[in-house]
């Protein structure tokens, strides 16, 4: 990382640690919510950069909500070791669904992960015990550490931003790293790679598990704010939510689905508030961002950024 | 304790009389104001049990207000209804508490389910009351989570008792209803109970998904086993499984928790058919509803209100959330404060709480976990020459005390949590 992307990065960081005391009560459970999506849209960008895009990364998020709220309601661990457990767990599941997903590649993956993701989702449903059923699990504990009280959003959201912090650098790390490029080499040169021995279902599967790990850190790290883990929190609907946060963003380079989850909630806060569209049309508005998005901007919000910036050194030049 | 329950259904009547006269209901600057929070879905699949509760809170406080105000604690208050949409969704549910608290609302009603859970551990740390329609949300742990109105879907006792007494030879039923705890699930544990009690076989239940789009072949498959009686627990689709009955010639008993939107069900199918339909909800212009052992203010008047200003949007919980208000205030009075935790320790303090359909008790210990909701009497009502027209009261504590063994059995068997 340049000096001058580090000084932007510090910059952001320090406006974000302010943000939340300029901000209404419910626009600092936004910055919650918000902070937690950048990393699920950054996560599973890892995942596609090898060329696959899967519907299961919401209900890998679930994984890892239910197994942290299992065991800090029924076991009563503490949230500090639930939640990296809470990765674990769903980076196993990831591991052990590689065996049959990968065996597909392109459609055929992504509707296999759905399937995958649906039959999970049904078991979490259809088990009542221990699982609650449609209702989920209740009344989840807050983390605790000293006197702070994080049932408060401010001291959540800053817990928050530190946990969403060294997962974005551990993510951005791993891309920058021979192993990230790899991940590139598997999807744009996949016969070349094999070629020179890169074991491409390996690079796969690596590449879903990681990303199963820091979404399901972000699953626990939203249901211990909602104090609720259910079914239909991780349904196929959210996933099209990520789906087109990273479209509209563009998922060229390690900002673009960032840049996309951050316009399109305040686009989406900014909706609400005008009450310009019936929120039940909401969806549909979002709809119409995706095709936008998909015939004038391919490469999305990072793509005027880029053309924006080379126009201005071009200019200077 | 300075105004009684009576003594302010006889002011919100006096209050309508000069509302009638053309008072300004508005609230003036420098009244006193207490907020009374209504965190609901207003849009969404669930916006039918949310939003016509906040109209009908509006009729009330409205009619309040025109009186002027209510007095607490030497203090007279304008009541306003604050709404804030959820969707069902969890985490606005969240927002919406948080909102509604830094508002300064005395009291949070909500509609149930998993948007309570997300919020019912902050309201037990902020000494929040809050109130629901679902009393399978009440555990041993949310001692400030309270149901004063509905006691939803224990109330399902009653028809099938009524059914059972009039129509002796109908012995056997099959049940349909979502598949979902909160809601679908509840209600049909208590209707198997209630059959079970009455001697009257269930011979199939039926829990769909919220995605069916045809229900012909699961009414198909149900009438299969000639059931005498078709029974629909809390169901959303009530209008396309009535629909399905129709067209299937089904000519057996119905009996249903809820018939919101009745009139659309009579023109997808005939006034004939749904004729004897039996479920739980009463027009509030019901001439059994007009008596002075009914505790809601002026149900004729607030019916035909609702009617003029929000025509085809009355639903089950049009007068529950409403219901929930009158009571808060009735409990506000006698606790001479607002305190969110004065008022719930007056409601507690009544042993024979009011309800809407006479008084009641604090029932749920031996379910739930708590005594925070209560049962009273609850009406059973037919659909007759096309309306819906209450046809008994009958007690849903008397019932429970008789049957809980059977109940909590049905609720075990369904996985339901129990205590």
């Amino acid at each position: 990382m340049s000096i001058k992307n580090l000084i932007i990065c510090i910059v952001i960081l320090a406006g974000l640690v302010a943000l939340p005391h300029f901000l209404a009560y419910n626009f600092q459970d936004l910055l919650i919510f918000l902070a937690v999506n950048v990393l699920v849209v950054v996560s599973y960008r890892l995942v596609t950069l090898t060329g696959e895009w899967s519907l299961i990364h919401v209900v890998m998020m679930g994984v890892g909500a239910y197994a942290s709220a299992m065991l800090s309601k029924m076991a009563g661990f503490p949230f500090w070791i639930s939640m990296p457990i809470a990765g674990l767990t769903a980076a196993t599941i990831a591991a052990l669904l590689c065996f049959p997903l990968f065996r597909m590649t392109q459609f055929y993956f992504l509707i296999g992960s759905f399937a995958a993701g649906e039959a999970i989702r049904l078991v979490w449903i259809y088990f009542i015990d221990p699982f609650g059923g449609s209702s989920g699990i209740n009344n989840l504990p807050p983390p605790e550490l000293g006197d702070i009280d994080f049932y408060e959003p401010i001291p959540y959201f800053y817990m928050t931003l530190i946990i969403v912090t060294i997962s974005l650098f551990i993510l951005y790390r791993i891309e920058k790293s021979r192993v990230g490029l790899t991940l590139n080499a598997v999807h744009w040169k996949a016969p070349l790679a094999e070629s020179v021995g890169v074991d491409t279902w390996k690079y796969r599967s690596l590449a879903l598990i990681v990303g199963s790990f820091f979404v399901g850190i972000a699953g626990a790290l939203k249901v211990h704010y909602l104090g609720v883990v259910t079914p239909h929190q991780f349904g196929i609907g959210v996933m099209v939510f990520v789906l087109i946060w990273v479209i509209v963003g563009g998922y060229a380079s390690f900002v673009g689905p960032i840049i996309g989850v951050v316009v399109l909630t305040v686009f989406d806060q900014g909706l609400r508030a005008s009450g310009i569209v019936d929120p039940a049309v909401q969806p549909a508005v979002y709809g119409a961002v995706l095709i936008a998005s998909i015939l004038f901007m391919p490469e999305g919000l990072e793509g005027i950024g880029k053309r924006f910036f080379s126009k201005s050194s071009g200019e200077n030049a | 304790m300075g105004i009684t329950r009576r003594n302010l259904l006889r002011g919100t009547a006096a209050g309508i009389a000069v509302a009638g006269t053309g008072f300004s209901t508005q609230l003036l600057a420098g009244q006193k104001t207490v907020k009374i929070g209504l965190n609901i879905p207003m849009t969404g699949d669930y916006a039918p049990w949310g939003l016509p509760g906040l109209y009908g809170c509006n009729i009330v406080a409205n009619n309040i207000n025109a009186a002027g105000g209510v007095e607490i604690g030497g203090e007279t208050y304008m009541i306003e209804p604050v709404g804030y949409d959820h969707g069902y969704d969890t985490e606005k549910a969240i927002t919406g508490y948080n909102t509604l608290r830094h508002d300064d609302a005395a009291m949070i009603m909500m509609l149930g389910g998993s948007t309570v859970g997300s919020i019912i551990g902050r309201a037990q740390r902020n000494k929040m009351l809050v109130s629901t329609l679902l009393p399978s949300d009440i555990t041993p742990d949310t001692s400030n989570l309270v149901a004063p109105s509905e006691s939803h879907p224990l109330y399902n006792c009653t028809g099938v008792d009524w059914l059972a007494d009039n129509f002796p030879d109908a012995k056997s039923a099959v049940i349909v209803t979502t598949n979902d705890i909160e809601y679908g699930q509840q209600s049909a544990a208590v209707y198997q109970a209630a059959f079970e009690a009455r001697g009257i076989e269930v011979l199939d239940t039926n829990f769909h998904g919220f995605d069916v789009t045809d229900f012909a072949p699961i009414v198909q498959g149900l009438l299969a086993s000639k059931p005498d009686i078709f029974c629909m627990a809390t169901d959303v689709y009530t209008t396309p499984l009535i629909e399905a009955l129709y067209n299937q010639g089904y000519e057996g008993k119905i009996i249903s928790c809820t018939l919101d939107l009745y009139d659309e069900v009579i023109a997808k199918t005939s006034k004939e058919f749904v004729e004897g339909i039996i479920f739980q909800f009463p027009d509030f212009d019901d001439p059994a509803l007009q008596s002075d052992d009914i505790l809601f203010p002026d149900p004729s008047g607030f019916w035909d209100t609702f009617q003029k200003d929000y025509p085809g949007q009355w639903s089950a919980v049009a007068w529950e959330y409403p219901a929930n208000l009158v009571t808060w205030v009735s409990a506000a009075q006698a606790a001479g404060s607002i305190e969110p935790m004065d008022v719930l320790a007056a409601m507690k303090a009544n042993p024979n709480p009011p309800h809407v359909f006479g008084t009641g008790k604090w029932w749920g210990k031996d379910l739930y976990g708590l005594d925070n909701c209560v049962v009273g009497r609850w009406p059973v009502v037919t659909m007759q020459n096309g309306r819906a027209r209450i046809v008994e009261f009958r007690d849903v504590g008397a019932w429970l005390d008789k049957n809980l063994d059977i109940l909590k059995r049905k609720m075990q068997d369904l996985g339901l949590r129990t205590v």
